[in-house]
């Protein structure tokens, strides 16, 4: 049974080697986020950001190590509490070949939504991520940044109070980034956990805390004020290079 | 965290939920409907096959050239040798010409014609003595092309029954009764049971398999393990929507096979569409399955030959099983084909119903269950990899 504590997510010497290949794509990751916190998971390409971000919510077991979300051992119990879990996944992870509506109905209809629930929370959103014009529009059709509001427009259909955002404003235009971070902020007030992952490091300064991921491992983290002083640092980015000592991180 | 947090997130429908199945189910229907050409191709293959195997390989070979030789001459005013021509000129399946049987053999060496037949000068005397009790041997001599054996089975086809119809007078007429109720078939009603069997599994082990791959490539298959979605529900959903398009394409084989080409349905019809039904989810089962061991679609694409080639071998759609090699027997009761072709002909040909086709039923039924089973293990066993 769940036990109390102050964190939604928490992750005890989380490890993860996949059977091809046998490298430890995470390495004894212990991760701890509060409620309606913005936590930014920056790190390289395969330092085992979105392999994390898989455990987490459900997707893939853990080698070794434990995960609690919500205060339920996860993946064990990741049924009982997928309803409160959005996941925008890289890529945008979407259908195609059906319209935006198509896509945002299918997801509320596999998290149990009525009609009635679905209608007032897709409007809402629509109206929240401008993408009110293209409700028929096929997928396909959308430009990158639609594509990727669209994505997140499913990922938040059913409320929930855990997102994840795996790499969620790559390619993405500077004005739209800027709507993105307001937008995130605003969940953050609703009460809204948010999980980001991100290989820019300045995109990082935004969040409320920082965890710096490296070969399946956290080498630091910290609100980005405390890790900058830290560091004697004036850039996130900075901070990394000094980190990986600057060696050619090819992992 | 609160306990008031604690009871709000209690969890809400975690038992399988037909909504969900179905969501998934009309989303794989969408997905045909967005994409014509597909379903262009899936409404256009199985009538062209039905075609080309019903009409090309249905073992019906007609107009073949031969060289026709006789040399006979009447005895006791009966003449077999006449009467033998006269019926092969009637003979559409052989194409006669008249020659000599020496030059006839060369002509067959270069490969003009695929026979030649030798009807010698004491044909009918032999017979006739023969027949009254002389110790005597009287035939024909066939100079034959055998590196097509339909071919060659068609020219002997054609002169047996010859024989039968020109000894016919002499009182040994060899009567043939057809089997089920009398029924004579076409190469197109003999071709269209295993064009049926044949297309479902081809076009459905693509189309399933690809469809589930799509789902890895684009990346929505994370966002899938995140909902409260089962493995069993996601995969009967999919099961529901290509069944859609399996239905549909087995009424349209169906229709053109019966109202276009002619093709027999001796038994009952809802048992036939039964049939296909469940012998089309069996094969969405198993393309789910097989679907799990292909990260691409054209990793997915290799499994259609890989499916169709060992049923077409060995299946009974070319080769009766029974004319198989003994050792190489039993390994056809491990092809799915097999039983389709079984259930199909024997509706429709033979008449049969479920008293005579139960075991096929049972065993397409058991390989419904199988590999759903195996699809539901191999989805849960991927998230540990």
């Amino acid at each position: 049974m769940a036990t109390q504590s102050e964190y939604v997510i928490e992750t005890t010497d989380l490890v993860k080697i996949y059977k091809t290949g046998k490298v430890k794509a995470v390495d004894g990751l212990n991760l701890k986020i509060r409620k309606s916190e913005i936590y930014a998971l920056i790190g390289a390409n395969g330092s085992g950001k979105t392999t994390s971000l898989n455990m987490i919510s459900g997707a893939l077991f853990p080698t070794s190590g434990s995960i609690k979300v919500l205060g339920y051992d996860i993946p064990e119990k990741r049924r009982l509490i997928s309803n409160h879990i959005g996941m925008a996944p890289q890529d945008y992870s979407i259908y195609h070949d059906l319209s935006l509506e198509e896509n945002v109905r299918f997801f509320s209809q596999l998290y149990g939504m009525t009609k009635a629930e679905f209608s007032p929370r897709y409007d809402e959103l629509l109206k929240i991520l401008r993408l009110e014009e293209k409700r028929k529009v096929l997928v396909k059709n959308l430009s990158g940044g639609m594509k990727r509001r669209a994505s997140i427009a499913c990922a938040l259909i059913h409320s929930p109070r855990i997102v994840f955002f795996d790499e969620a404003t790559v390619g993405v235009d500077p004005v739209l980034r800027t709507f993105f971070w307001e937008y995130f902020r605003s969940l953050k007030d609703e009460g809204i956990t948010l999980v980001i992952t991100s290989h820019v490091m300045d995109e990082a300064e935004r969040a409320d805390r920082i965890g710096l991921m490296r070969a399946g491992k956290l080498i630091a983290e910290g609100t980005p004020m405390e890790l900058k002083k830290e560091h004697n640092a004036s850039t996130i980015e900075e901070i990394f290079i000094k980190l990986s000592e600057g060696e050619i991180i090819d992992e | 965290m609160s306990k008031k947090d604690k009871n709000e997130i209690l969890p809400k429908n975690l038992n399988f939920s037909f909504r969900r199945t179905m969501a998934i189910a009309s989303r794989t229907m969408n997905q045909f409907r967005r994409d014509r050409r597909t379903l262009g191709l899936l409404i256009v293959v199985p009538i062209a096959i039905m075609l080309i195997f019903g009409l090309a390989f249905s073992g019906e070979v007609n107009n073949v050239p031969i060289i026709l030789d006789n040399q006979d001459v009447e005895y006791m005013s009966i003449n077999f040798g006449l009467n033998l021509s006269e019926a092969l000129q009637a003979d559409n399946s052989v194409d006669i010409t008249d020659g000599d049987y020496t030059e006839g053999i060369d002509l067959v060496e270069r490969g003009r014609f695929y026979a030649a037949v030798l009807i010698p000068e004491n044909f009918s005397e032999n017979i006739i003595r023969m027949f009254m009790g002389d110790d005597i041997s009287g035939g024909l001599f066939i100079y034959v092309d055998a590196t097509k054996p339909q071919v060659r089975a068609s020219i002997l086809g054609a002169i047996h029954d010859a024989l039968d119809e020109a000894m016919g007078e002499t009182g040994i007429n060899v009567v043939q009764i057809l089997a089920h109720e009398g029924a004579e078939f076409t190469g197109i009603d003999v071709g269209i049971p295993a064009v049926i069997a044949f297309v479902l599994i081809f076009l459905l082990v693509i189309v399933g398999v690809i469809t589930v791959t799509r789902e890895k490539i684009q990346g929505t298959e994370d966002r899938l393990y995140a909902t409260p979605l089962r493995s069993s529900e996601r995969l009967l959903g999919y099961v529901i929507g290509l069944l859609f398009i399996a239905l549909l394409m087995i009424t349209l084989v169906l229709i053109f096979g019966v109202f276009i080409f002619g093709a027999r349905v001796q038994g009952n019809v809802f048992l036939l569409i039964f049939a296909a039904t469940l012998f089309g989810i069996a094969h969405v089962f198993m393309a789910v399955f097989l679907a799990n061991f292909a990260q691409n679609e054209l990793q997915a694409i290799q499994f259609a030959p890989l499916t169709a080639i060992p049923s077409m071998a060995l299946g009974g759609m070319l080769v009766p099983i029974v004319s198989l090699p003994v050792w190489l027997q039993p390994l056809s009761y491990l092809v799915p084909l097999t039983y389709g072709i079984n259930l199909f002909e024997g509706i429709m040909l033979k008449g049969w119903g479920f008293a005579e086709l139960w075991v096929d039923f049972v065993v397409v039924a058991g390989m419904c269950i199988l590999f759903f089973v195996l699809a539901v293990l191999t989805v849960r066993n991927r998230m540990r990899d």
